[in-house]
């Protein structure tokens, strides 16, 4: 969910079976539904002046910020995201915010956290940021990931700086005691995001990386079949690779689980009012099974959403995502 | 005193705390008449960059009016992704205004409009002369006012539109004028060959204001690529680019008609807002700088009002003549 407008929208195809980060949303149109409702109330999100209050850089890589936002802080879910604006200076002009997934969330402080890696000019920007100065924050915004009923253990693969978008759920199992599993991959093994997060949290982590050759799908396959020999994971969360959410889809189909999946899309409101995070989601789940594996994706119509059905706009990444459920292909 | 004329209120809650203040304005007067309807004060959304959502998260009583996202007749689904993208001060959109047609905006947005307290001004659009007035009586009697839509140019004709045709939007206003006694607002396009003909048409069939102007046909292309950024290909240019251009429309528009023209177009900041006024608009609106600051029309709308009272004024055009001076 990182820097999602920083420079150009044409971001190439990935290569299928090789995990690349940002990936965009439509080469998963296939297989995505929203959420069937569930009458959680959110809370109305906020804007908010959140001063600086560290600035880390991350192996020359990543920028992750805590921003104190009381207001934001204490309404956060796991999986929400805040819209960044940028700072005007210099003659540089950022008109649009960027969505960034809430990494942490600190409550009891009032602090949030961020990470960021440069893909463009408002990335670039934002990472000239001080300890100090403030950046108008606006959210908790969309709906989250969502812990199902009765779940035993959690299971969460990410990549890159996808790795924020699932972490909130890494801290709401380990508040609840759930044994989860973290999948941290990266291209290289200095650029693992959540480590930290993870060992501070106590939750257990596998690290997979290209450099070392261990973030192949078929790898990550095996591993996961093989640490899930005796008992499963009760749901799948995933974010940053399509690749990845296809190896976690094959996974849940075959464990009868269900898997979620947070989405990246070009935003400039993220309330919904701009409607211009068109998601390639099918527009309705009413044929969704409620164990949420295996069921069709097919619209109450009939109809498959490419994002833009004729006669009725389809789902928006900010309102009805960034998580959306995950099916497999009919 | 330091508290108007102080720094912005930093969070919502700020701002929302600080309006009791902001408000205790008894001998300012920025009220303006569009038809019937008088909006307390000059300063409200544009179309498509507003809705309940960002309303709820500012002081709407400190905005004129709200303006709804474009209704049409029938529903529409909008354009497939990418529907945005951001170049150097500015932004290009082919969103193809989603809509769920008469019915189903009277269902399930009109009362979410009306709950932000203010008024609402239908925005309604149509692809040909004849789907505007069908319109507006199928709205039957929502809203305060209409905003006709002819300039969108992100829809059909390759961004050319009726607004720019002075017979064809003559008779779209003509036409709604006679199904209605609801103040109408034509919204013009930017790229027209004379802003004055299409502004006079509009007057003389009965419009009560004119909108100057709308986004400007644009196309965004990867550099790398040469491929289209947007699903539609073509898109609408908006944000600070685009203020000189509506900056002399509105000028060219002020200056052909009786009627009030309401400024649109790159405003961001209060003295955007003044140089608009300073060009003959009546009233402005604000639309792509609220992605970035959800207050940003609260914000001008606070700044036009600490402006008079430091210059010690009671109107805009004491402000305007002051400032001149």
């Amino acid at each position: 969910m990182s820097g999602l407008l920083a420079g150009s929208t044409g971001v190439p195809a990935p290569t299928p079976g090789v995990i690349s980060e940002r990936v965009p949303a439509d080469t998963l149109g296939d297989i995505l539904t929203v959420r069937p409702p569930t009458g959680r109330v959110e809370a109305d999100p906020t804007w908010d002046e959140a001063p600086v209050l560290l600035h880390e850089v991350l192996d020359g890589h990543y920028h992750r910020l805590v921003l104190h936002s009381p207001s934001i802080a204490s309404r956060a879910r796991a999986g929400q995201f805040v819209m960044v604006s940028v700072p005007s200076r210099g003659g540089a002009k950022i008109l649009l915010p960027r969505p960034m997934a809430i990494q942490r969330r600190h409550p009891e402080r009032g602090d949030i956290e961020v990470t960021f890696s440069i893909a463009g000019r408002g990335t670039a920007e934002l990472a000239r940021i001080e300890v100090g100065q403030s950046l108008l924050l606006t959210g908790p915004l969309g709906r989250g990931f969502e812990i199902p009923d009765a779940t035993s253990r959690i299971l969460v693969m990410a990549h890159g700086s996808g790795v924020c978008a699932v972490l909130g759920i890494v801290e709401d199992a380990a508040a609840r005691g759930i044994p989860t599993l973290a999948l941290l991959s990266a291209a290289m093994r200095s650029a693992v995001v959540g480590e930290r997060d993870c060992a501070e949290l106590g939750t257990e982590a596998i690290i997979v990386t290209e450099d070392a050759g261990s973030n192949t799908i078929p790898a990550i396959d095996r591993l996961l079949r093989e640490h899930y020999r005796t008992d499963r994971p009760s749901v799948i969360m995933v974010c940053g690779s399509s690749a990845l959410t296809r190896a976690a889809v094959a996974l849940g189909v075959d464990w009868g689980i269900p898997v979620q999946v947070a989405l990246e899309a070009h935003m400039a409101c993220g309330l919904g009012y701009c409607h211009g995070c068109a998601a390639p989601v099918a527009a309705s789940s009413d044929r969704a099974s409620s164990d949420g594996a295996t069921s069709d994706r097919v619209t109450s119509d009939g109809a498959i959403s490419d994002g833009a059905t004729s006669d009725r706009e389809g789902p928006l990444v900010c309102r009805d995502g960034p998580v959306f459920d995950a099916h497999v292909p009919f | 005193m330091a508290a108007l004329a102080g720094a912005t209120p930093a969070t919502s809650a700020a701002l929302a705390a600080s309006t009791t203040i902001a408000r205790i304005t008894p001998d300012l007067d920025l009220s303006v008449h569009i038809g019937s309807l008088v909006l307390e004060t000059p300063v409200m959304p544009a179309s498509g960059c507003f809705g309940p959502e960002l309303g709820r998260l500012i002081p709407m009583d400190e905005l004129g009016a709200s303006v709804t996202k474009t209704v049409f007749a029938e529903a529409r689904g909008g354009n497939a992704a990418h529907r945005l993208t951001e170049i150097p001060a500015g932004m290009v959109n082919s969103v193809g205004i989603p809509s769920s047609g008469a019915a189903g905006y009277l269902a399930t947005q009109h009362p979410a409009y009306l709950a932000l307290g203010v008024p609402v001004i239908i925005s309604v659009g149509g692809h040909r002369h004849n789907e505007y007035a069908p319109l507006v009586v199928d709205l039957q009697g929502a809203g305060d006012a209409y905003e006709l839509n002819v300039s969108c140019p992100n829809l059909d004709r390759e961004g050319t539109a009726i607004g720019a045709d002075p017979l064809e939007l003559a008779r779209v206003v003509a036409d709604v004028r006679r199904v209605t006694t609801k103040p109408l607002i034509v919204k013009l396009p930017s790229m027209l060959s004379s802003i004055a003909d299409c502004a006079q048409a509009a007057e003389d069939a009965g419009a009560d204001a004119l909108c100057v102007a709308n986004s400007l046909p644009a196309l965004a292309l990867d550099p790398r690529t040469g491929a289209p950024l947007l699903g539609n290909v073509m898109g609408g240019l908006s944000g600070p680019s685009i203020r000189p251009v509506a900056l002399r429309l509105v000028w060219l528009a002020s200056r052909a008609v009786g009627i009030p023209v309401i400024g649109c177009g790159g405003i961001e900041h209060p003295d955007d807002a003044l140089e608009f006024f300073a060009a003959g608009a009546k009233a402005v609106q604000v639309g792509t700088a609220s992605f970035a600051r959800p207050s940003a029309a609260v914000d001008i709308a606070r700044g036009l009002r600490d402006e008079c009272r430091i210059a010690g004024v009671s109107s805009l055009a004491d402000l305007l003549a002051a400032r001149a001076r």
